[in-house]
């Protein structure tokens, strides 16, 4: 096994007083592609933002044994506001890490990553355009070009298969398939279903965090875990979800 | 025509052209912040607030711009720190900032001994006595808010856009969400002389949303947002003249009636061509 790239311990954190996430351990390795699974206010988004340094943990440790390694973001697309008047190219510059923040306007060699970054999306010909005029699929693009043009060692990406369509959902995880070559991916997701067969790993979260060291998650497994799953009709296909539980009782 | 001419002859309307022409310029790259961030409500709070400044300095006796100022900023702030913090709703934060200011501006103009001559200067605006000194301040400040957005376009941008993102990437978005905040107040407090509190949010709204008609990227808003509000503003002060009404409403009146012409060219632009397509 490799050097972790991040090591969370025993980590409580949240955003009042009382913590969302409890007693959190977690290793993160190079090539792992973990999905992080739990049902809705269980805490996924939560865990993205401590690893992401939005948020600070209320006790216990989280470390970067070689530096904080360079990360690439991929919110929710409902948290993008697709009416602001924002290209595709300075979307997706907003990413380019080598510059000052302060004044980051991009020198000759990120202008070279930024328009590399457009072609191999596909995003070349969208560049001027205005994401008020993508289509999901494409913002999505857009959106984790954004993320890779600093070509992370660790890539985070919450729910990316909503608002896309299948045949978009196929040639991500395709694409993100290739990416795990390069790059350790934490995929937070409420679908099991779909996202089980791309990962290697699953994390439930719930409060807290339980590891499963493979993809395969049978009802055997499930009931040694104490992972409840229920079908439920969430959109057009109803597809498997952790149901709210306890892993206190594990 | 001639008529109309002439009346750049007299010094006090040509101030007042070059005033409304430097008010748009500014308010054309604040207000696309403004419109973009969906924070026009914040524009009306920090506006009414300043009222409370500027009662509270009519007491006291002292400048009212400076008490609008000082108003204006601490409410910009304040409503910043709530959204950062989250405590209280926004929108519910600025609306009792917005009637507290008003609230405060009543009651101390109410107990300022003898008349208050500037009021109505400063709820309806007074474009027509703009002197010179106030145009080197809107020309100064003009400057100021020009070599702000020129250096820091790329943050100003990305923070208004996706600040949980441009956190991650290291921009100090906070710092950069205080600093907008302070112009914002500046912006307001700064045009109410010309203006006018009740019309004042007009001139940072209603040329974006036209220039929005014809594009949808940030940087091309600004130029064409500072076209249309200078044309809308100038035909104002010109129609206010020859049909004698007062200037700041004119100015918004054309504003508005030329946003609506614009937009039905496009409708009618649209329909067209749908048509033709079938």
């Amino acid at each position: 096994m490799n050097k972790p790239i991040v090591i969370l311990e025993n980590i409580s954190t949240g955003y009042t007083a009382k913590p969302v996430l409890e007693g959190v351990s977690l290793s993160v390795h190079q090539n792992d592609f973990i999905g992080v699974l739990g049902p809705n206010g269980g805490g996924k988004t939560t865990l993205m933002k401590l690893i992401l340094g939005l948020l600070k943990p209320f006790s216990g440790k989280i470390s970067f044994p070689s530096g904080r390694p360079p990360t690439g973001y991929l919110p929710q697309v409902s948290q993008i506001d697709k009416s602001f008047p924002i290209t595709v190219k300075e979307l997706v510059s907003s990413g380019l890490k080598d510059i000052n923040p302060w004044f980051p306007h991009p020198g000759i060699s990120q202008r070279k990553a930024l328009h590399r970054m457009l072609d191999e999306a596909g995003l070349a010909e969208l560049a001027s355009r205005p994401i008020g005029e993508l289509s999901g699929g494409q913002l999505q693009k857009a959106l984790l070009s954004r993320a890779l043009i600093n070509k992370p060692r660790l890539l985070i990406l919450d729910e990316p298969n909503t608002h896309v369509d299948k045949q978009f959902e196929r040639d991500l995880y395709n694409w993100l398939q290739e990416l795990n070559k390069e790059m350790a991916i934490l995929l937070v997701s409420h679908d099991i279903g779909t996202i089980s067969p791309i990962v290697k790993t699953i994390a439930c979260v719930n409060g807290n965090l339980h590891y499963h060291p493979s993809n395969q998650l049978s009802e055997e497994v499930l009931r040694v875990y104490n992972c409840p799953v229920d079908v439920i009709a969430h959109g057009p296909v109803p597809h498997r979800v952790l149901k709210s539980h306890d892993h206190d009782k594990d | 025509m001639s008529d109309l001419l002439s009346v750049f002859e007299y010094q006090f309307f040509r101030n007042a052209v070059y005033a409304s022409v430097l008010i748009s310029i500014f308010a054309a790259m604040i207000g696309t912040y403004i419109v973009s961030r969906k924070i026009v409500f914040i524009g009306g709070g920090i506006t009414h607030a300043s009222f409370g400044g500027i009662g509270i300095a009519y007491y006291f006796g002292v400048n009212p711009f400076g008490g609008a100022a000082v108003f204006a900023i601490m409410t910009a702030l304040g409503i910043e720190w709530i959204a950062q913090k989250g405590k209280v709703r926004e929108d519910s934060a600025i609306a009792i900032l917005w009637s507290l200011g008003m609230a405060l501006g009543i009651i101390f103009v109410f107990m300022t001994p003898g008349y208050t001559p500037n009021l109505m200067t400063f709820l309806f605006g007074s474009i027509l006595s703009v002197s010179t000194t106030d145009l080197y301040m809107l020309g100064g400040f003009g400057i100021l808010v020009a070599i702000i957005f020129a250096v820091f376009f790329r943050p100003i941008l990305y923070t208004a856009f996706d600040p949980e993102f441009a956190r991650v990437m290291g921009v100090p978005v906070s710092t950069f969400r205080y600093m907008m905040s302070v112009l914002m107040a500046l912006a307001i407090v700064i045009s109410i002389r010309s203006i006018g509190i009740i019309l004042v949010l007009s001139m940072f709204t209603i040329p974006q949303i036209t220039a929005m008609l014809f594009t949808r990227n940030f940087a091309r808003i600004i130029p064409l947002a500072a076209v249309w509000g200078i044309s809308g503003s100038v035909t104002g002060l010109l129609l206010s003249y020859l049909l004698n009404i007062p200037s700041g409403a004119s100015i918004i009146f054309f504003l508005t009636i030329q946003f609506l012409v614009i937009k039905l060219v496009f409708v009618l632009k649209k329909t067209f061509l749908q048509r033709k397509r079938k």
